[in-house]
């Protein structure tokens, strides 16, 4: 009778499988779709980017936008701020990983190169945490980096030194030795993707020893290394392995042309070396409805906060842009936007640097013809008349004062200029209600069948992480901060491979038409002969605006505040092309970002420890 | 000496036999012949009779010189007073010293509904009634002497006649149900130990009697449902007006016009339908009984295509072989079937008033758009056409048995001596099947049909041998039982969605057919298998009725504990003093009183089998277009030391009865205390698990309860009126949580608070332009801030009288969300043929949250996102407005602290039913043998004293636990709070009904 006692679970995994190859294996593909949580999860892409020199937020910005700004909006705090969405999954991941690296030697039947995957996630995990949080705890409760099996409901961080020389470095390393040059499946980790975070991971690391403006770390400690080397000595190790990685690419490289990069149909290129995954050939898999997102994670639904709501066109009472799944287009959410700044400075050669291009939707199509009982062709700017297809609001290139602006233009207060049928809105009119959308992010299907397909879906692409390219812009930060360079690979050489490349193009994407040009002289003549910080900055942003790299960019070189203080944009009101210049309160305890309330709140400690355990200045 | 004759009847006018009649204060007595009539000698004129049966209430007749006396005996409100069912056997009511509330069959089907426990609300002390959903065919949730546990479950256990129910409960036909008994007290729960922590209602059904020719019942009722209120939703003009008030969306939508006013709810809800019929047939002989009994009913929601029907078929039998032997069954079995589940109604309610829904031809359009997006249109036409092609289905087919078998000996050699071997056996299937058609509710009409199908089985058997013994020696009187039982359950689930169903005709009876992606979501498929073996002796002994004792020992091991930790016994002792018995008890007014008391030890093993051994969680991935494969990772820590979590009672009562039993009543106060606690306890992020399940944490529950009956006047052939109520307090607090933790924010549990308590800001009203330190405490602009909810600020203050802080996370409040006292009553009047009934229920205090106001439901963002309630909003011009000033100040897509816009007083007094019924006994039929009696009933025909109700004119009962039917609705762990929200609608129903029996 004692059979009725016994149990044996047959419809889910106890911990136990773990211990087994399947279960390892099972353990690694875990590592990665606990990327889809971070990368396109639309609150904390938000926190990257809102409140630094590329984004402000735009019309429809709720609270999570808001605060991110920093300009009067409201504060962040432990229960506003979104980068909850990391510390909410990377410790989960850090526990899988230590659980495969332990068990994968008991089990002794794994390779090497299968436990390195786990090495490089665990790394990656902790980087990101202690660039955003400062130090975080080793022990999760089974001690330092060991598999957690009891319950705690304590924690102690460690501080910045420990969480980089303890972790994310030996980590890496182990990683590099022994991930292999090709991915075992595609997008699995590669010794080039191993290199290129061992390198930022040195630089970063450097930056914080050097702390160039004081900028306040947490849990308090030193800025000495406990390996005893000093900054130099990482600059130069980051400048070392960014090299050997650009020398050793193994299967990746730069695409012959910056719009190749980001081109939906092109996804999973060369370039990029790792990306959170997702898929239109497979609801279940993709983890998101491939119909109607809902908007939460592990859907991909960053790229539709930088969509502003072009389904408000009118051309003569015709809705002549509608909601379409193509990159251009996309589901509208109006919640980020860029600045005026991003558009006129960063982005100041609009001609021969084809970044601006593959960058922005610049130019709006009609696609009114797709609809049941379409007319024919609708009447757009000066009373003319545009078909299929035709421009129907263009983002100028230039300021020209024959604009003008009239509330009723387009039903969106869009401008015209004489002649032309095409309304249109000039640099310095960009507002938080109309603005160029991010075609980098816009969606890409190849079941549209002719209509608009599904717009409301998430991103079925992937979203992309780390590229090869970032290597050079390493590399090149690394040169700047005093590293010795090797021959040929001076800061300049390296930022102008990429420059070199930008000067390339082969098709115009807003204008819709091939254009094969090669303005790649131009390009580098143009690089200036001394490359500062600024500048690899400038030239980061060019690269990868709009990708989520911004906010770790300006914290690492402690840059946020001096380049993003001020920004211009115009109001959130129809027909508002009067730019503003807004002001952030930008206080160096914000470089670190607040441990999140859900963490607080379920710790079992005192008032007085929670509140030690709490960055400064959020409690 | 003179004879007395009479004839003694019941209310219907039959006659009564075997009434015992007895001349008072002496030993001379009859029984009533089989047509209830007597004869008796009395020592004179002025003798008193005593007219008393079970069943009924007594009644004494002065003979006032007469030489007849009639007699018309009222059937006893505590109908089955004289005999209660205490699980393994019953018990006279005199002699019950645990705490039993009964309630009997026919009062139960004074509120007809499908459901029993929706019958069962507001009748009984100390058993609350939940409404967790309004969707018909729904069940509810019982709380007797309120919630113990934390994760696990706190539902009581139900035992259909002897055997543990695994079912729903609204597989039984309430027509079927002869009496329900609701033990609540750890001396009348520990029978059944492990199980018996959270309240046992026994339920036990018709049977046929001895010796009783065949009779056929037939009850039948049909009524219409009509949405109790609409949600006050603004009308276009309104909605126009807060768009611009709000600046959040610039333009309408291209179906959106300022002039046009459409009522969605108009367009989408319908008038609903409840029909049931049911049958039945029983009779006895000296040496067995029969019944049989059939059922329909089918309730039709006021959502379109939206329905539940029952058919249900009931059989028992009782035979006696021999002398000694007696072998028996009963079969509970319905099939059932659940349409429409999948319609929400949050569309018509958010929909904008601006859109007109139609084209210029009259016909509806496909998609709308609006200012936030398309949405495709959805009306009761709509929504019929589609159900009625066959293009948009979701129905879930259920069926059930339930079955238990005896066989008993009596021991011939021992006189009282029995052995008697239940076996039940039950089996529960459901499939649920759904399809959605190509574009069907989808903007885009290309978007592909997709239909799933998601079977279930339970098997559950249960064997129990019972040795008992009677014997009553001179005025001592003992029942022994002896008891070992043993249980297991196994259920299994399985689920496949597809996409792309190239036929449509195939809906989902064919998924191997479909064109598009396959799934079988791990997630979705279940395996669960439990067992329970248990020992249980209980001694009861009473002395001439006077000293009342029972003693309960058992023991319960449980499958799903950790090994080392699956087995524990319990005791549980009750006394009873009947003081009325006494003789020096000699007060007229009294004629029954009973003081009892009652200690005992349950537990409870309601963790999920396997909940000791931790559990990895699935995360699928693709990595690139064509490669699948599912990732794990550890989401919950094993815990090899997981044990039992136990109540400890203590009950004291008291039972009276006074005025010739015209006023009789209980009254009982009872603490519970619950530790080891089975507890998911959520651990920090940082230790890379989400929970593990632990015995940690106490909780204390502690009440009164006071039932009382009264028959205010007696006039059989006047005017008759009786009058129950009962009130009830549970004061709910958690003592501890794990290890000396006062606090578990991220699960809302305070030491010193209900378990169902909220953690938030407490709204005290709005920011207005003058309030002092309105930039500290709430920093951002004049334009964004003024006009925005304010709430408590507990921080501390500066010398000069300033703030020391912003508002922030550390002024959220502890809501307790309980009610302070609830209960309900009914009252009876009846006049000849005629009768008039009431039922209601009432509670008072504690929370009521309702996401139609609060942020979650995304009705009241005050941006104009959605149509949005009608509420008094902030403008320049309206500064003394309640809610906040549209489109400023947000917080997502809501204003902040939105939340507490949704909480409200949780009073009200609710009439359930007022009926109106006619017995035509009385008048038209005067064959005896042939009984009618006709009725109207009104459902829900209105609110008192309730806040919610006067806000919105809307039904103040819950429809929905925490994480359902909301935009953005509480999360999973936050489940236990139910809400109101936009789940079907509560309606008002008007219902028709007979009862004949010949």
């Amino acid at each position: 009778c004692n059979d009725l006692l016994d149990e044996q679970p047959r419809s889910f995994y106890e911990p136990g499988f773990f211990k087994t190859e399947r279960g390892v294996a099972g353990g690694l593909t875990s590592m990665y779709a606990h990327l889809r949580y971070m990368y396109g999860q639309a609150y904390y892409y938000n926190t990257t980017l809102t409140g630094t020199d590329e984004v402000t937020y735009a019309q429809s910005a709720d609270g999570n936008f808001k605060v991110m700004d920093l300009s009067g909006q409201g504060i962040i705090d432990p229960s506003t701020s979104r980068s909850d969405a990391i510390w909410g999954i990377t410790f989960s991941n850090i526990n899988t990983a230590n659980g495969v690296i332990e068990n994968a030697s008991s089990i002794g039947t794994i390779s090497n190169a299968l436990i390195a995957e786990a090495y490089f996630f665990r790394a990656f995990d902790y980087f990101l945490l202690v660039q955003t949080f400062g130090g975080v705890p080793l022990d999760l409760g089974s001690g330092e980096l060991k598999f957690n099996n009891t319950a705690t409901r304590t924690s102690v961080r460690n501080t910045v030194p420990e969480v980089y020389t303890k972790a994310i470095f030996p980590d890496l390393l182990k990683a590099v030795a022994d991930l292999p040059a090709a991915p075992r499946v595609k997008g699995a980790a590669t010794k080039t993707l191993a290199r290129l975070y061992l390198a930022k991971a040195y630089l970063t690391y450097g930056w914080w020893l050097q702390n160039p403006n004081n900028i306040p770390t947490y849990p308090e400690t030193a800025r000495t290394d406990p390996d005893g080397h000093d900054a130099a000595w990482y600059f130069q190790q980051a400048y070392n392995v960014a090299n050997e990685g650009i020398d050793n690419p193994g299967p990746f490289g730069l695409q012959g042309t910056y719009y190749d990069v980001n081109l939906g149909s092109n996804d999973r290129n060369n370039e990029i070396l790792l990306y959170a995954d997702h898929t239109e050939t497979s609801e279940f898999y993709n983890g998101g409805s491939l119909i109607y997102g809902s908007g939460g994670a592990p859907d991909n639904f960053a790229g539709w906060m930088m969509t502003w709501n072009y389904t408000n066109i009118r051309s003569g009472g015709v809705s002549s842009v509608q909601r379409e799944a193509e990159q251009h287009l996309g589901r509208p959410w109006t919640r980020m936007c860029p600045t005026i700044g991003a558009i006129k400075n960063t982005f100041a050669d609009k001609v021969n640097d084809s970044r601006y291009d593959g960058t922005f939707t610049t130019v709006y199509r009609a696609n009114f013809q797709k609809a049941e009982g379409a007319p024919p062709v609708v009447t757009n700017a000066n009373g003319m008349q545009v078909g299929p297809g035709g421009a129907i609001l263009t983002f100028l290139d230039n300021d020209d004062p024959l604009v003008t602006y009239a509330n009723g233009n387009a039903n969106i207060g869009a401008g015209v200029l004489p002649g032309r049928a095409d309304y249109v809105i000039a640099p310095s009119g960009i507002s938080r209600l109309v603005y160029p959308g991010l075609w980098k992010l816009g969606p890409y299907r190849t079941d549209n069948d002719g209509g608009y397909g599904q717009p409301n879906a998430g991103s079925t692409r992937p979203f992309n992480i780390a590229k090869f390219s970032e290597l050079y812009l390493i590399a090149a930060e690394a040169a700047v901060k005093g590293a010795t360079t090797v021959a040929g690979k001076s800061a300049r050489d390296l930022v102008n491979v990429l420059r070199a490349r930008a000067g390339k193009w082969r098709f115009d994407n807003n204008g819709n038409v091939a254009k094969v040009a090669d303005n790649s002289a131009a390009m580098t003549a143009a690089t200036p002969a001394t490359i500062d910080i600024n500048y690899i900055l400038a030239e980061r942003s060019r690269e990868f605006y709009g990708e989520g790299y911004r906010w770790y960019d300006l914290i690492r070189t402690q840059k946020w505040e001096e380049l993003s203080k001020t920004y211009q944009i115009c109001g959130a009101d129809v027909g508002d092309h009067t730019p503003v210049t807004v002001t952030r309160d930008i206080k160096p305890y914000l470089y670190l970002r607040p441990i999140p309330a859900g963490q607080l709140n379920s710790l079992d400690m005192t008032d007085a420890e929670k509140q030690a355990y709490q960055n400064p200045g959020y409690n | 000496q003179t004879t007395v004759k009479g004839k003694v009847t019941d209310d219907t006018g039959m006659g009564l036999p075997g009434v015992s009649v007895m001349v008072k204060g002496t030993t001379n007595g009859t029984q009533t012949d089989a047509n209830g009539n007597y004869a008796l000698s009395v020592p004179g004129k002025n003798a008193v009779l005593v007219f008393s049966f079970i069943g009924y209430t007594a009644v004494e007749k002065p003979l006032n010189g007469q030489a007849t006396v009639n007699v018309n005996m009222a059937a006893d409100s505590k109908s089955l007073s004289e005999v209660v069912v205490i699980g393994y056997g019953t018990q006279r009511r005199e002699a019950v010293t645990g705490s039993v509330a009964s309630i009997s069959g026919d009062k139960l089907t004074e509120v007809p509904t499908a459901n029993v426990t929706q019958a069962l609300q507001g009748r009984l002390a100390g058993v609350d009634i939940s409404q967790t959903s309004s969707k018909p065919g729904a069940t509810t949730q019982i709380r007797i002497r309120g919630t113990r546990s934390l994760t696990a479950d706190n539902n009581p256990l139900i035992v259909l006649d002897g055997i543990p129910f695994t079912g729903s409960i609204s597989d039984i036909n309430p027509n079927d149900i002869k009496s329900l008994d609701v033990l609540k007290d750890a001396s009348a729960t520990a029978i059944y130990g492990a199980r018996g922590a959270n309240g046992v209602i026994l339920i036990t059904t018709n049977r046929g009697q001895k010796n009783q020719k065949a009779r056929v019942s037939y009850n039948a009722y049909a009524g219409s449902q009509e949405i109790f209120a609409k949600v006050p939703m603004m009308n276009g003009p309104q909605l126009a007006a807060l768009r611009k008030e709000a600046k959040v969306y610039t333009s309408n939508g291209v179906d959106e016009d300022d002039a046009v006013n459409t009522d969605w709810q108009d367009l989408f809800f319908k008038t609903g339908a409840v029909t049931s019929h049911d049958i039945g047939v029983s009779g006895g002989t000296e040496t067995g009984n029969y019944n049989f009994g059939l059922g329909y009913y089918k309730n039709q929601a006021v959502v379109p295509s939206q329905q539940y029907s029952r058919y249900s078929f009931k059989a028992s039998m009782d035979q006696n072989l021999g002398k000694i032997f007696r072998v028996g069954f009963t079969s509970n079995n319905n099939y059932n079937l659940n349409e429409g589940g999948q319609i929400g109604t949050f569309g018509a309610y958010a929909f904008s008033p601006l859109i007109n829904p139609y084209k210029s031809d009259g016909s509806l359009k496909r998609v709308v758009n609006m200012a936030s997006g398309d949405s495709y249109v959805l009306t009761s036409g709509v929504v019929d056409s589609l159900t009625n092609n066959g293009l948009w289905l979701n129905e879930t087919r259920g069926f059930a048995t339930y079955n238990s078998f005896y066989g008993e000996v009596s021991i011939p050699w021992v006189e009282g001596l029995k052995f008697r071997t239940n076996l039940g056996l039950d089996f529960v299937n459901s499939n649920n099947g759904n399809f959605t058609g190509q574009g069907v509710n989808a903007v885009n009409a290309t978007t592909v049909s997709n239909a799933g199908i998601s079977n279930s089985q339970t098997y559950h058997w249960t064997i129990e041998n019972l040795l008992t013994y009677d014997k009553t020696i001179g005025k001592h009187n003992f029942n022994v039982v002896a008891l070992y039982s043993a249980e297991q359950n196994k259920y299994n689930r399985s689920s496949v969605s597809v996409k792309d169903i190239p036929a449509e005709a195939f809906q989902f009876y064919n998924l191997g057919q479909a064109a598009g992606e396959k799934t079988i979501d791990p997630n979705n498929q279940d395996y669960q298998l439990w067992g329970l073996i248990s020992g249980m002796g209980r001694i009861m002994y009473s002395y001439d009725d006077r000293y009342l004792l029972s003693a309960t020992l058992r023991s319960d091991a449980s499958s799903r504990l950790a090994p080392g930790h699956q087995w524990h016994t319990y005791p549980a002792v009750s006394v009873g003093w009947n003081i009325s018995k006494e003789s020096f008890f000699n007060v007229s007014k009294i004629d029954m009183l009973k003081i009892r008391a009652g200690f005992g030890q349950t537990s409870n093993q309601a963790v999920q089998p396997y909940a000791t051994l931790g559990r990895l969680s699935t995360r699928p991935y693709n990595f690139g277009d064509d490669v699948y494969e599912t990732g794990y990772y550890v989401s919950s820590l094993p815990n090899p030391k997981l044990g039992w979590e136990y109540s400890k009672t203590t009950n004291l009562g008291v039972d009276f009865s006074l005025f010739n039993n015209r006023l009789s009543g209980t009254a009982e106060y009872y603490v519970t205390n619950t530790k080891d606690i089975l507890l998911a306890v959520g651990l920090p992020e940082t230790s890379g698990v989400a929970s593990i399940t632990q015995n940690v944490g106490e909780t204390q529950n502690k009440g009164v309860e006071i039932s009382l009956n009264g028959t205010i006047l007696d006039n059989p052939d006047g005017l008759t009126w009786q009058a129950g109520v009962n009130f009830y307090t549970n004061k709910n607090k958690l003592v501890a949580l794990a290890s000396g933790q006062l606090r578990d924010e991220g699960n809302a549990w305070f030491v010193g608070h209900n378990i169902n308590a909220i953690y938030d800001y407490e709204k005290i009203g709005l920011w207005q332009q003058n309030d002092p330190y309105r930039s500290i405490l709430e920093p951002g602009t004049d334009d964004d801030v003024i006009g925005s909810i304010k709430v408590k600020y507990t921080g501390e203050y500066n010398a000069d009288g300033t703030p020391k802080r912003a508002i922030g996370e550390a002024d959220r409040q502890i809501i307790d969300v309980d009610p302070d006292f609830q209960g309900g009553f009914n009252t009876r009047f009846a006049y000849k043929g005629f009768d008039l009934s009431a039922v209601a229920i009432y509670r008072h205090g504690g929370v009521l949250i309702s996401s139609l106001y609060g942020s979650s439901g995304y009705l009241n963002t005050l941006t104009s996102r959605n149509n949005n309630v009608q509420v008094d909003y902030w403008t320049p011009d309206n500064t003394n407005a309640e809610y906040p000033r549209p489109g400023r100040h947000l917080s997502g897509d809501n204003p902040k602290y939105g939340s507490t816009l949704g909480y409200f007083d949780g009073s009200y007094l609710k009439v359930r039913t007022i009926t109106l019924g006619y017995d035509f006994n009385r008048s038209l039929i005067k064959n005896n043998k042939i009984n009618l009696k006709a009725y109207f009933t009104v459902q829900n025909p209105f609110v008192l004293f309730s806040p919610y109700h006067d806000q919105s004119g809307m039904d103040p009962e819950t429809n929905s636990y925490g994480n359902e039917n909301a935009a953005v609705p509480l999360s999973q762990n936050l489940r236990r709070i139910l809400t109101i929200g936009t789940n079907t609608p509560s309606t008002r129903n008007y219902i028709l009904g007979l009862n004949l029996t010949f």
